[in-house]
This record gives C-alpha cells, sequence and structure tokens, in this order.
C-alpha cells in the first residue's frame, strides 16, 4: 500500500509541470489553431533566468534563499513574457490559424532560441539551492518539501487558469475565439487582442513551469525541448485546445511514468507512452476531451 | 629602362619573395573533437575540449610536428554531438567532408562515435574515440583508436575494488541510458558482478533527456539492492537520482563505472553523494598524478570550474599519441600513421603509455593507461586505487 501512495505522489510531483506546461501549450493551440514548437524555449528561458538570478542574489549579494527566489521568479515571468511580446509581435501575429507557417516559424524560432541561450549560458547544467530544505513523509510517502510546495503552486496556478477560463470575460472571448472565431468576432470580440492575451498567458504558464523546475532540477540549455515532447503527447490525448484535457492528459501522461517505470522500466514506460498516442489518433483523435473537426 | 620592365621586375620580384615565404611556412594540420558541449554531459564535453587546446599549444609552441620534411601546426576543430547519433552524423559530416579533417582526436558517446565511424572509416579518417563499446574496434575499423579505458579495463578492477571494502553486499540494481553506450556495457556490468557474486536485481534502462528520476529512485529503493551501479549515467542525471534515493531513505553503496566529474555529482546531490565510487574519475591534485596532470587540473579548475577525470584527459593523450604517430610514420597520411600507432610509446599525461588489447578487440586500438579509481570524500574524488595495465607494463620492459 506504501509503494501504491509512494508511486501516486511521484505521479503528482512528475504530472504538475507536465500540466502547467501542456495547459500553455493547449490554450495557445485552442485560441489560435497554431502549434507551437517554440513553447519550450518559454520553459528553458525561466528556468534558466531563475538559475542565474539565484546565483548571484544568494552567492554575490547574500540575500535569503526564499526572497532571492521570489526575486527571480518575477524576473523570469517578466522576461518570458517579453521574449513572448516580441515573438508574437514580430511573427506569430502573421500566421494566424496558419499551420504550416506557424510550424515553420516555430521550428526557426527554436534553433535561434535554443542556440542563443547556449551562446549566453554555456552548457554545463546548472542547479540552484534547495530554496525550502527538507523533507516530508505523506501518507507514507516521501517527497521533498519543495516537491510538495511545486505540486500545491502548479495546483493554485491551474485552478487559477480554470477560473479565468471559466468565469472571467477574457476567459469566456477566449473559449468563444477558440469555439468559433468567426461568430466570436461578429460579436464583437477583438480576435487578435484575444489571440495576443491567450499567447501571452500561454508563454506565461511556460515561464511558471520553468521557474518552478528550476528548483527541483538541473537546469539546462535544452530542459524545454525534452517536455515540449511529452507536452505534445498531453495535449493530443486530452484534445487539441481543451484546458481540462491538458489537466488529464498531463496526469494520465505522469501516471504511466510512474507506474509504468516502477513495474517495467522507464524505456517501456516512454515507449507506452507513443502508443497511447498512436491508438488515441486512431481511435479517437480529437482526444479525450477535444472537438471532432467539423 | 622603360616603366613597363620596371614594373615586371618589381612584380617578378615580390612574386619570388611570396612564394620563398610561403615555402617557408608552416602547414597547418586541422583536428577535430566530437562531444556533447551542451546538455547532462557537458561537463565531459568542455574538458574533453580544453585538455585537447591544452596539448595543442603545447605542441605549436614546441615548433610543431614535423614529417615528410614539412613542418605541420596544429589547428582544434570542436563541435557538439550533443551526446546523439544525429548530431554526430552532422558534425561528422562538417568535419570530414567540408572541414576535410583528417584526424578526430577526441569522440565522445558511443552513439555519435558509431555515427562518426561510418564515415570515417569510409573516407580514410583517424578517429580516436572514448566509446565503450566493443563493436568499435577491430580489424573492420582499422582507422578507429579507443584513448580511454572502457568497461573491459576497468569494470574487472573497479569492481573487485568495492566488492573487497564492502564483502557483505550481494545484491546490486543497475540503471544505465538506453542508448549504445548503456547497451554495451550492460552485459559486461551483468558477467563481471556474478564472477565477484553478486546478484542483479533489477536492471533497467532509461533515455537520456529524462530530467524525473522519481520512478526509477523508487523501484531501486525497493528493491533493497545493498549496491546501485549507475552504469554509464552522466554525472547530472546520476545526481538527480542520488538525491531522489536520499529522500526515501535509500543509503547503500553507491557505483558509478562512468563516474566522473565529482564536482557535478557533489554539486547535484550534495551530501547523498558522499562515499561514491567513481570508475572514470581522477584525482589529479593527488601524489599519484603526474605533474603534466596537475597542471592540466589545475586550468581546468581556474577556466571550467570543474576538475579533469578520465574521459576529459584522454583528449590531451590523443593528440600526444597522434604527434609520435606522425613523426614516426614520417607522414600525415593517415593510413600510414594508424599502421604506426600500435607500435609506438609516447608521452601521454600519465607518463609512458601505448596502444594494445589485441587478446580482447582482434587488433591494438585500446590504450594503454592506468585504471584509477576514486571516492567521493567530503565532496571531492579522492583516488583509492590505480592499476596499470600488464600489457603496457610488458611493452615498457
Amino acid at each position: 500500500m506504501e509503494l501504491q501512495v509512494q508511486l501516486l505522489i511521484n505521479t503528482l510531483q512528475i504530472g504538475s509541470v507536465y500540466v502547467l506546461f501542456a495547459l500553455g501549450l493547449t490554450l495557445i493551440f485552442g485560441v489560435m489553431k497554431i502549434v507551437n514548437f517554440a513553447h519550450g524555449t518559454f520553459f528553458t528561458a525561466a528556468a534558466l533566468v531563475v538559475s542565474t538570478v539565484m546565483s548571484v542574489s544568494v552567492e554575490t549579494a547574500g540575500l535569503p534563499i526564499w526572497f532571492s527566489y521570489l526575486i527571480a521568479f518575477t524576473l523570469a515571468l517578466l522576461i518570458v513574457c517579453m521574449i513572448g511580446f516580441v515573438v508574437y509581435f514580430f511573427g506569430f501575429q502573421y500566421v494566424l490559424k496558419d499551420l504550416n507557417g506557424s510550424f515553420i516559424l516555430s521550428i526557426g524560432l527554436l534553433l535561434l532560441l535554443n542556440g542563443t541561450y547556449l551562446i549566453l549560458y554555456g552548457g554545463v547544467p546548472r542547479s540552484i539551492p534547495d530554496v525550502v530544505p527538507g523533507n516530508i513523509s505523506l501518507f507514507g510517502a516521501s517527497l521533498t518539501i519543495q516537491r510538495l510546495l511545486l505540486i500545491i503552486v502548479a495546483a493554485i496556478i491551474t485552478i487559477g487558469l480554470y477560473q479565468l477560463v471559466h468565469r472571467t470575460k477574457l476567459g469566456l472571448s477566449l473559449r468563444a475565439v477558440a469555439e468559433d472565431q468567426e461568430a466570436a468576432m461578429l460579436q464583437g470580440i477583438p480576435f487578435r487582442r484575444v489571440a495576443f492575451y491567450g499567447f501571452l498567458i500561454g508563454a506565461t504558464l511556460a515561464a511558471c513551469a520553468g521557474a518552478l523546475m528550476a528548483t527541483v532540477t538541473p537546469v539546462t540549455t535544452v530542459i524545454g525541448d525534452d517536455f515540449l515532447v511529452k507536452a505534445f503527447i498531453i495535449i493530443i490525448i486530452g484534445g487539441l485546445g481543451s484546458v481540462l484535457g491538458a489537466i488529464l492528459g498531463g496526469l494520465l501522461i505522469a501516471l504511466i511514468e510512474s507506474f509504468g517505470g516502477y513495474y517495467f522500466d522507464p524505456s517501456t514506460a516512454t515507449l507506452a507512452m507513443f502508443v497511447l498516442v498512436v491508438v488515441l489518433l486512431i481511435v479517437r483523435p480529437q482526444g479525450i476531451l477535444g472537438h471532432a473537426e467539423r | 629602362m622603360s616603366k613597363k620592365k620596371i614594373i615586371g621586375m618589381t612584380g617578378g620580384a615580390l612574386l619570388a619573395l611570396f612564394s620563398a615565404q610561403t615555402a617557408f611556412a608552416d602547414e597547418i594540420l586541422k583536428v577535430g573533437i566530437s562531444a556533447p558541449m551542451s546538455g547532462a554531459a557537458a561537463a565531459w564535453g568542455l574538458g574533453f575540449e580544453y585538455a585537447a587546446e591544452q596539448a595543442v599549444e603545447k605542441i605549436n609552441s614546441e615548433g610543431g610536428i614535423k614529417a615528410g620534411g614539412e613542418t605541420y601546426m596544429l589547428e582544434l576543430h570542436s563541435y557538439d554531438n550533443k551526446y546523439n547519433a544525429a548530431e554526430g552524423a552532422k558534425t561528422a559530416q562538417t568535419m570530414l567532408n567540408r572541414e576535410n579533417i583528417n584526424f578526430i582526436v577526441g569522440s565522445i558517446g558511443t552513439a555519435p562515435v558509431k555515427a562518426t565511424q561510418a564515415l570515417s572509416e569510409r573516407k580514410g579518417a583517424i578517429l580516436f574515440n572514448t566509446g565503450w563499446g566493443k563493436s568499435i574496434k577491430g580489424p573492420k575499423y582499422p582507422l578507429t583508436f579507443t584513448q580511454m579505458n572502457t568497461p573491459f579495463e576497468i569494470l574487472a578492477p573497479f569492481y573487485g575494488y568495492v566488492k573487497e571494502q564492502h564483502p557483505d553486499a550481494k545484491t546490486v540494481a543497475m540503471i544505465t541510458p538506453n542508448d549504445a553506450t548503456g547497451q554495451e556495457l550492460e552485459p559486461v556490468a551483468v558477467d563481471t558482478w556474478a564472477d565477484l557474486n553478486v546478484e542483479v536485481i533489477t536492471n533497467d534502462k532509461y533515455e537520456r533527456g529524462t530530467t524525473e528520476f522519481q520512478s526509477i529512485a523508487t523501484k531501486i529503493a525497493n528493491s533493497n539492492a545493498d549496491i546501485v551501479d549507475f552504469g554509464a549515467s552522466p554525472p547530472t542525471d546520476v545526481g538527480s537520482m542520488l538525491k531522489a534515493l536520499d529522500v526515501l531513505g535509500w543509503n547503500g553503496i553507491k557505483v558509478v563505472p562512468a563516474g566522473t566529474s565529482a564536482g557535478t555529482l557533489s554539486k547535484m546531490a550534495g551530501a547523498a553523494a558522499e562515499g561514491t565510487y567513481l570508475g572514470a574519475s581522477a584525482d589529479f591534485t593527488g601524489d599519484s598524478a603526474s605533474d603534466v596532470q596537475r597542471e592540466l587540473n589545475t586550468g581546468a579548475m581556474e577556466k571550467l570550474g570543474e576538475a579533469l577525470n578520465g574521459i576529459t584527459i584522454s583528449s590531451y593523450d590523443a593528440v600526444m599519441a597522434l604527434k609520435k604517430a606522425i613523426e614516426t610514420a614520417d607522414s600525415v597520411e593517415p593510413k600510414e600513421v594508424a599502421k604506426v600507432i600500435p607500435t609506438i610509446v609516447f608521452e601521454s599525461s600519465y607518463g609512458p603509455a601505448a596502444f594494445g588489447g589485441a587478446e580482447v578487440y582482434g587488433n591494438p586500438q585500446q590504450i594503454l593507461v592506468p585504471v584509477m579509481i576514486t571516492q567521493l570524500r567530503d565532496g571531492k574524488a579522492v583516488e583509492v586505487g590505480r592499476i596499470a595495465p600488464a600489457e603496457l607494463k610488458e611493452r615498457l620492459k
């Protein structure tokens, strides 16, 4: 029983970051109808900013670690928003609803940004000191306090996003545009502005995931690429454009990774994810909670 | 004298002067490196590049390499292979076809090495590599040479030492990356543990690029193995796994055959890394290190913040071996140079070294240098054992 609880806790640990990351990706697709292969670079940028700012503020300025992290987290979100603004303003706004164009643009951006990060930060992995050190036992399962906080913060952000999408005017606009762009425009909803907000929210979610992840794993300039592959699997399983689908997909993938990795091995678990995607694309191509194309 | 004649004679004189100068100018000999300069294994690639740079600088400052009546100055070209076959193939194309490099003085990662070898053997270029695969060497690949110890040299003395220190250890959990390096290492490791009466109770592989190791750590912790063997895992991954194991309360014997970057390991895992046995690391500050190794290590610490290890220092040794081989062959023709490599004794960072291993690999393509066993103590790799290969002792007699 204790083992099962440990595996479930592992699922939550792994899944919380996957969900945040995938939410941004699915939101961008839902509103803009484009697949952003450069989404992982927002994640990476945030993680790199956190690791850099913290090493300066803790080691050089001698600030308390928790305070340094707050500064680093805020800066990371701001910088990623700026990057998001620039790439949207100079790129993505011209390829809205254009799958081919957005594919080429985002692949190019991915190469450009990854190369830039490598020049700026070098290839060596970085880690930051524990923001909240110590371990905790939860129903017999062990995890670090930091990981528990990561789960809680990720859950709060996810609930916050869900509330934003379902309870606010902006959320209503996002859903309207995702449902039917022309009809939304006829209702007076400014599509381009809503698409821009959607893109920024998506980038911010990736940044949150990256900034949180930097506290528990070594940061490299390609860390976002590893998460991107899983995120695509998640949003395909959950349904492109579906917020709830991304949540369910993220947790499902984490479950496979946790239980599959234990009872079989990590490589088999990875294989199982791809097999699941293939099967789903055959049986239900719109994903668990996605809508079929008319 | 007419104006035309003066201009013509001046031009002729200038041409003669220029030709004379170029006739006495040194030739440039390009040498290449293919290593991970980014990602989890970047510590290996950057140290590798550094050590090669030092060897190139030393040779050039001492007058270059003399062969066939010419003097050659070395020019190092480094490429990031990201520790995967696709990038390895790309860097190989660039080095061999675009840059026309005939001597690759270092390549890290069995997968990228195999991708490079497919081109280098065909082109007729010499490839020094740190690949741990047995299949990389042999009569089919006469231009390929391994520049560091591999599982066939390391594991028996390394595991033997660990078992000596922990005679009660009876079980081991193995985890290694699921790529060519891990796949080549695994059977050798399983057999070597079996020879020591240690049973392999779990044997798993993970994909490079994995960032979440909780499920792996849970499996290892739950197996109650006495020893965990991290196989060919790079230091960043080992650090993450050790941290995860520490959270679960596992506190057994930690063994990393490809264990190298003690600094990175300690940084990632903190106290959880203490006591880890490393099979490819080195203590180049200790008494058993040579002056060359101490100097190289100090420079690497200053420039990279990371000590050198068995993998990274091997590029220095490869460049030195290449120099001796070219001078012995009196030629820069790779096939001629490759013929003499097994016959030379050259000055490596360890002291006199050679190439051998014909009994194991079918061809003498394996560098013969000591196996160093280290243990992480207070965040540093401390040498606890050094075994010189018997074949090298014979050659040096």
